[in-house]
């Protein structure tokens, strides 16, 4: 009899397996993997390591997903460790399109020759974003003269809030960072460096406005105890560009489904979540102010040198 | 018998819906175990996936800037996968301790993707790196430790309701097996004790009318309960009717045949009396009889004078005269019977015992059809016979009763006199059986014919030693279909 019974323990639990693999369930639409390559058509989007990339990824997921449905093709997302990297991956990775930074896409757009598409627009009807130099207001940190010796985090080079801003700032002031700062270096993302000036492992970050109002909000300390020195003008937010060469078609479906996304149920349901209240038609006009300020900073894009040190 | 029936339906109803609803709450509870240790084992799998998950992505870490490190979407597929399952924990209910601690573990789990975020996109000097690497891996080798902690604890309750539930099946096998073994017996017992219930009163009666068809008049029928009382009444009522019309037939032949043959004896006995007795008086009247021989004649004359009145009555006995019914009031019969008796010798003042007569009468007493005459005859026998049982004196009470609802009427004569024995009490009424030295056997048998041949009927009531009471009753309806002289 226990024979019995164990066997048919045994049977009901191998029987409810699947239903105990549910963790297991590929994601499809998402992450691009090396089995995911096929004959079938997929389009790949690269994402900059904005925040955290693991909510990057809760946060995107959704949306590609929505996409492939929208458009009747396969949208994959493929998520970068750096900003760099995505200008790179458009050739390694076979990337299709990304969203891209405001000085990331001025670099993709002038060594690749992307276009940009759309961009999401928040809530209070703002679409763009512009870079802080942040401190901890205890540091006593309140002028370029106070950095002296001090340890700074950027994000990415191929940032505009997270290394443009800062560059330009120094340059301004004839500095050079790698010899005026007692250290840097690159956190990878807003986030990173938000937490490491918080938590007194940098002296001195530079981070965009968006991602800093967004931990402020899950994180009181924040407004309290970091204040910021230097702002950035405003660049467009981060943007959707395809490679110049993809399908039209394909293009302007997803333009069209994104642009749209705000007038049907589920996708507007999407975009509250995204943190976005539409997505509006973005140009490469847009991005001026960025061209600008990387002249301004002696930046020239085609010779940029992206990569980290 | 309704009842019964009723009691047994239920009992059955009852026995089949409490072992019906038993076994269903032992399946219930043994499939509820099962669910649970299915629910248990699929537990233990997530965590023992999450365990290896976490394993994987700390060796991630491990092998990160080496020539065997993997790529970073496998590493990120890892990660997601480790948060899939943490999130599938929350898909089940939990006590709060559980969830608290699932609560703890999510949190960790939180704060370690936050470090591998740092670690996969910090780019920093090689200290700061290993620093970064370090400390994230310590975060998971913390949650390895937490979640191997949850699987042990996890394992041992698996182990603990494994137990619990072959338990509760080895349980529940046995109350099975029991229930298949017993309740057919109990089912077997009831429907005997059902059956012994249904078919003895019926036992009962067919015994009973075997007993009547030998020829056992006397058998009653006893120990039936509810509908089969009333039946076994009715039978009851119908064997002693049966006794009763036996008996009467009984007696109607005695009395024919006693009647015929004291009839021829004293119409032989009549006439030679009369030859005797006529010899006697002429005899006695010679003036040469001395008076010695006088007295002798005397005594002759007496006893032919005691034979007639004895052939007198065997005569009224063989053939009592037709009744001659008139409108009858019974008291006044009664008072004037008692008038009469009061002047017999027996009711003398001077008699050592003296007798005293009570009249109790029904003032709503109605009158009757009747023979007066014969009513007297009756009354004065029972009164005189009352009078004698008592030589010491004592009180004769004589009653009258109307029962409207019967339409019955009764006459009772009580006396205080020592009463009749149990065994002589059924000959009292048989012709020629007296128990005085000079009685001729008749009174009473006369008085038995006289009143049922009116439509009435005589019994003897004993008193226990306190005296007897001879009750007559007449059905007062009967006697108006009677005729009127």
């Amino acid at each position: 009899m226990l024979k019995i019974l164990t066997s048919f323990l045994l049977a009901l639990i191998f029987a409810t397996l699947p239903c105990c693999s549910r963790t297991e369930q590929e994601h499809p639409g998402s992450q691009i993997s090396a089995e995911h390559a096929g004959p079938r058509q997929v389009i790949r989007i690269g994402l900059i390591p904005e925040k955290n990339i693991f909510k990057q990824i809760e946060r995107y997921d959704p949306l590609v997903q929505y996409l492939s449905k929208k458009i009747g093709v396969e949208v994959q997302f493929k998520i970068l460790l750096r900003y760099g990297n995505i200008i790179d991956n458009f050739v390694s990775e076979g990337l299709d399109g990304a969203f891209f930074g405001s000085f990331t896409y001025a670099l993709a757009h002038d060594k690749l020759g992307v276009r940009v598409i759309v961009r999401p627009e928040s809530s209070d009807g703002r679409s763009t974003y512009y870079g802080m130099i942040i401190v901890r207001k205890d540091s006593g940190i309140r002028t370029i003269g106070d950095m002296r010796g001090k340890k700074f985090a950027f994000v990415d080079k191929a940032t505009t809030a997270g290394y443009l801003l800062p560059y330009a700032y120094f340059r301004r002031h004839d500095i050079d960072y790698h010899t005026y700062l007692r250290d840097s270096y690159f956190a990878g993302t807003h986030e990173n460096v938000i937490m490491d000036v918080l938590d007194r492992k940098a002296d001195i970050g530079a981070v965009k406005n968006t991602v800093f109002s967004w931990l402020a909000d899950k994180n009181k300390r924040i407004e309290q105890e970091l204040l910021m020195l230097v702002r950035s003008p405003d660049v467009p937010e981060n943007a959707l560009a395809f490679r110049k060469d993809l399908d039209p078609k394909i293009v302007n479906d997803i333009k069209t489904a994104l642009l749209k996304m705000d007038q049907d149920v589920e996708g507007a349901e999407l975009l509250s979540v995204f943190g976005a209240k539409r997505f509006i038609v973005t140009t490469d006009d847009d991005y001026r102010p960025v061209y600008q300020y990387a002249r301004q900073a002696g930046i020239k894009l085609s010779i940029y040198d992206y990569l980290n040190d | 018998m309704k009842r019964k029936i009723l009691i047994g339906l239920v009992i059955f109803f009852l026995l089949f819906i409490s072992s019906g609803f038993y076994i269903i709450t032992n399946i219930e509870h043994v499939t509820s175990s099962l669910d649970g240790l299915i629910l248990l084992h699929q537990v233990e799998l997530v965590r023992e996936r999450l365990l290896t998950e976490l394993k994987r992505t700390q060796l991630d870490i491990q092998l990160r800037n080496t020539q065997y490190a993997r790529s970073v979407d496998a590493m990120v597929t890892h990660v997601r996968t480790l948060n899939d399952i943490v999130n599938s924990c929350f898909e089940c209910h939990h006590t709060a301790q559980v969830a608290a601690r699932l609560d703890a573990l999510q949190i960790s789990i939180e704060a370690y993707k936050n470090a591998l975020s740092r670690v996969l996109t910090l780019r920093a000097n090689k200290k700061r790196l290993v620093s970064e690497q370090d400390k994230t891996f310590q975060i998971g080798s913390d949650i390895v430790a937490e979640v191997t902690n949850i699987t042990d604890l996890t394992a041992r309750k698996l182990q603990t309701s494994t137990t619990s539930a072959l338990e509760d099946t080895r349980h529940m096998k046995i109350f099975v097996y029991t229930l298949l073994i017993t309740a057919p017996v109990v089912a077997l017992g009831f429907s005997l004790l059902f059956l012994r219930w249904f078919t003895r009163p019926v036992s009962v009666l067919v015994n009973a009318t075997r007993h009547l068809r030998s020829g056992d008049l006397s058998y009653r029928i006893d120990g039936l309960h509810d509908e089969f009382v009333e039946v076994a009444d009715s039978f009851n009522k119908m064997a002693v009717s049966l006794k009763e019309h036996y008996d009467r037939m009984q007696w109607a032949e005695q009395v024919v045949v006693l009647g015929e043959l004291a009839g021829g004896l004293a119409h032989e006995i009549k006439n030679p009396l009369a030859g005797i007795k006529a010899s006697m008086e002429i005899l006695s009247t010679d003036p040469t009889i001395s008076d010695e021989n006088k007295d002798v004649l005397e005594k002759v004359t007496e006893q032919v004078k005691r034979m007639e009145v004895l052939i007198k009555s065997f005569m009224s006995f063989a053939r009592p005269p037709s009744p001659q019914y008139d409108v009858t009031d019974v008291h006044a019969v009664l008072d004037s019977t008692m008038a009469m008796a009061q002047r017999h010798p027996l009711f003398r003042k001077d008699r050592v015992g003296r007798i005293t007569l009570i009249k109790n009468y029904d003032v709503n007493l109605p009158t009757m059809i009747a023979d007066p005459a014969q009513l007297q005859q009756v009354f004065l026998n029972l009164v005189l016979n009352a009078a004698d049982a008592m030589p010491e004196g004592g009180t004769i009470t004589v009653s009258t009763l109307f029962d409207p609802e019967q339409g019955r009427l009764t006459i009772q004569f009580r006396d205080t006199g020592k009463g009749v024995d149990e065994n002589l009490r059924e000959k009292i009424f048989q012709p020629f059986f007296t128990t005085k030295t000079k009685g001729t056997g008749l009174g009473l048998s006369i008085s038995k014919r006289l009143v049922e041949q009116q439509g009435g009927a005589i019994r003897l009531e004993d008193h226990n030693g306190s005296g007897v009471s001879f009750v007559i009753t007449f059905p007062v309806s009967a006697r108006k279909e009677a005729p009127v002289p």
